[in-house]
């Protein structure tokens, strides 16, 4: 290996280690006993590594409960994300109906409001319709993003119209179009756009502390913040709680990341 | 099996009007060729057959069923697209099923339609493949599988060729060929090239502008257009066209003032009328012969054993094309002798229409 590339591989290493580290102290300081990573300076490793901060997390915390309303929430906002967003992004490129591009455009041109603006008319709203302090108000937002709409739109305009005029020839409806020949090509930028939402929803902090009221239903984030600010101290617990928090997610991520960035790339790379 | 009727056909995007009144009987078995310069309305015209366009006026009959309303699946035939139009994600063998299974046939059935269709285009072995490992040339037999599963009453293709290398489009150009003898389907195929029109067609039909300029067999239509257009559009290299005057004692004068013999017209023309005069490259003799004009070589384009003698220098207005059996004894900047005999020119009046010789 030559002497730049030694360099290269030095520095990613270096740059992976600088990211990793305080992901690694996270987990290692959750695994302290009470008090220990307040010493100065702090250590690096549990002198005798312990379970005990998990063991309170679940126990009087009841962490269980907002990891599931987590779980819960994540889910179902991905669920409804792909069961909304693909059609639309699929309409908006290859259905042809009156007003198509200038809706489109009008919703793009949403797409530059910051989300935090929406947020009191958006509360407004849902207080009006009874959603607040319901799973189904911290649901809302992710019901139809434009951001997804406009990836599927865009991957979908790759899909050649010849290929669905010989499915239209061959007899399938539009709905069986969309199921059978659309959706499996789309399959790279579903799983991008379900990683994304799921992501996006699950570190989610600002809207289920808008929306939700009542403590059973926080999710982990929201839950977490309201701990922290009791027990500000509790270093290990607090890392106990965002090694919950993270790994589920880490985990998701990791195993899909192949196509995660498969389907960031399509679009920009003919693939 | 069944024939096609069109009547009438308009269609308009918009204000631009494609399709003008344009009127096609296919018959029961025939293989007819719609060619035509792009734009002049053909793949118009066969998606709408397709209905996969709705026509703006006129009705579609296939066999004794009247079409025009019915949805493209309904209509009893299978079309073949310019790129192909596979499913990335299906292998040959669901490719070609889809129709099938969208259909709800059995699976015995399917699988001997798909395994039928397979054998007669030399793909079972690609059976189990993506399109995506297929050759330019296998997925185009694979789109054509796909229609013949379908066991359609009428096929339709759209420039089935023109995204296949050049060696490769003569191969498959024998296939579809053979295809047809074999299976015996109507066929409407589009194309812009006039080498597929002229090798693949039972019968032409030549589009311009939305409008069909003229029908007939190949044969019919190199001999006998009907218009500068068509005659220019079929051959290559295309047909010379000469501007002349009529002069007395049955010849014409060309521009450069000097006369040849024209053939007897069915109505004859008055000294000094204008008309063109159209000779085929093939046609021009070359070499000593009563009546024989001087023409200079102004560029010889070498095929091998053939060649085209570029006919008349520079400046000297549009050179003629001219077919010559290549034994290297002529050169740019020599001068030949060259005849036209009048069996062989087409006379075209001043608005490009043919007018009838005797004996054509």
């Amino acid at each position: 290996m030559s002497l730049r590339r030694w360099s290269v591989t030095l520095l990613a290493a270096f740059a992976a280690l600088v990211t990793i580290a305080p992901l690694l102290w996270m987990a290692s300081v959750s695994l302290m006993a009470r008090g220990e990573a307040a010493h100065f300076p702090p250590p690096l490793w549990p002198a005798s590594p312990t379970l005990e901060n998990y063991r309170e997390l679940f126990g009087s915390f009841g962490v269980g409960r907002f990891l599931l309303n987590s779980i819960l929430i994540s889910t179902l906002a991905t669920g409804l994300a792909l069961l909304f967003t693909i059609p639309a992004g699929y309409a908006f490129a290859k259905l042809r109906f009156k007003g198509r591009d200038a809706t489109f455009r009008l919703l793009v041109a949403a797409l530059v409001v910051p989300g935090q603006i929406g947020m009191l008319p958006l509360f407004l709203e849902l207080k009006a319709m009874g959603l607040v302090n319901s799973y189904a108000g911290a649901l809302v937002p992710w019901l139809a993003g434009i951001f997804g709409i406009f990836l599927v739109r865009q991957y979908c305009l790759s899909i050649p119209d010849e290929m669905l005029e010989a499915a239209r020839i061959d007899g399938a409806s539009e709905g069986q179009i969309l199921r059978r020949i659309v959706l499996p090509i789309l399959t790279p930028i579903i799983v991008t756009l379900a990683l994304y939402v799921f992501l996006s929803s699950w570190n989610d902090f600002m809207w289920p502390l808008i929306i939700l009221a009542d403590q059973d239903l926080y999710t982990l984030p929201v839950a977490l913040a309201a701990n922290s600010r009791q027990n500000v101290q509790d270093y290990e617990i607090m890392m106990a709680g965002a090694v919950v928090t993270t790994l589920p997610v880490l985990i998701l991520f990791l195993a899909l990341q192949r196509y995660y960035l498969s389907g960031l790339l399509t679009g920009s790379v003919k693939g | 099996m069944a024939g096609l009727s069109i009547e009438r056909a308009r269609k308009s995007f918009g204000a631009t009007e494609v399709l003008k009144d344009v009127s096609i009987e296919v018959a029961d078995g025939e293989f007819t060729v719609i060619v035509g310069p792009s734009g002049c309305g053909k793949s118009t015209l066969l998606r709408i057959v397709a209905g996969l366009e709705e026509l703006t006026a006129g009705r579609i009959h296939i066999g004794d069923r009247d079409v025009t309303g019915l949805a493209p699946s309904e209509r009893g035939i299978a079309m073949v697209f310019q790129s192909y139009a596979l499913y990335p994600h299906l292998t040959v063998y669901e490719n070609m099923a889809f129709g099938l299974r969208i259909a709800k046939v059995g699976k015995t059935a399917t699988d001997t339609a798909v395994r039928r269709a397979a054998a007669i285009l030399n793909i079972e072995a690609l059976l189990d493949r993506k399109p995506a490992a297929l050759s330019g040339g296998q997925r185009q037999r694979v789109a054509i599988g796909r229609a013949i599963v379908r066991q359609p009453e009428i096929f339709l293709f759209d420039e089935p060729l023109s995204n296949l290398d050049a060696d490769l489009r003569v191969r498959m150009r024998y296939e579809f060929a053979e295809l047809h003898r074999q299976l015996g389907t109507t066929t409407l195929y589009v194309t812009h090239d006039q080498v597929e029109a002229m090798t693949l067609a039972d019968r032409i039909i030549v589009m311009r502008d939305g409008r069909i300029e003229q029908v007939g067999t190949p044969r019919e239509l190199y001999d006998r257009p009907t218009n500068i257009f068509v005659a220019q559009f079929l051959g290559t290299p295309r047909m010379n066209i000469l501007p002349a005057t009529v002069a007395e004692g049955g010849r014409a004068t060309l521009a450069d003032g000097r006369s040849i013999a024209l053939p007897a017209l069915a109505a004859p023309l008055a000294a000094g009328t204008p008309l063109s005069i159209g000779i085929r490259p093939e046609d021009i003799a070359i070499g000593d012969a009563p009546g024989a004009l001087p023409f200079t070589i102004g560029f010889i384009e070498r095929l091998g054993g053939l060649a085209t003698l570029h006919l008349g220098g520079r400046g000297e207005g549009e050179p003629i094309a001219c077919q010559w059996r290549d034994d290297g004894s002529l050169g740019e900047g020599d001068t030949v002798a060259v005849s036209f005999a009048p069996r062989h020119l087409h006379l075209f009046d001043t608005d490009g229409k043919a007018l009838e010789t005797m004996g054509k």
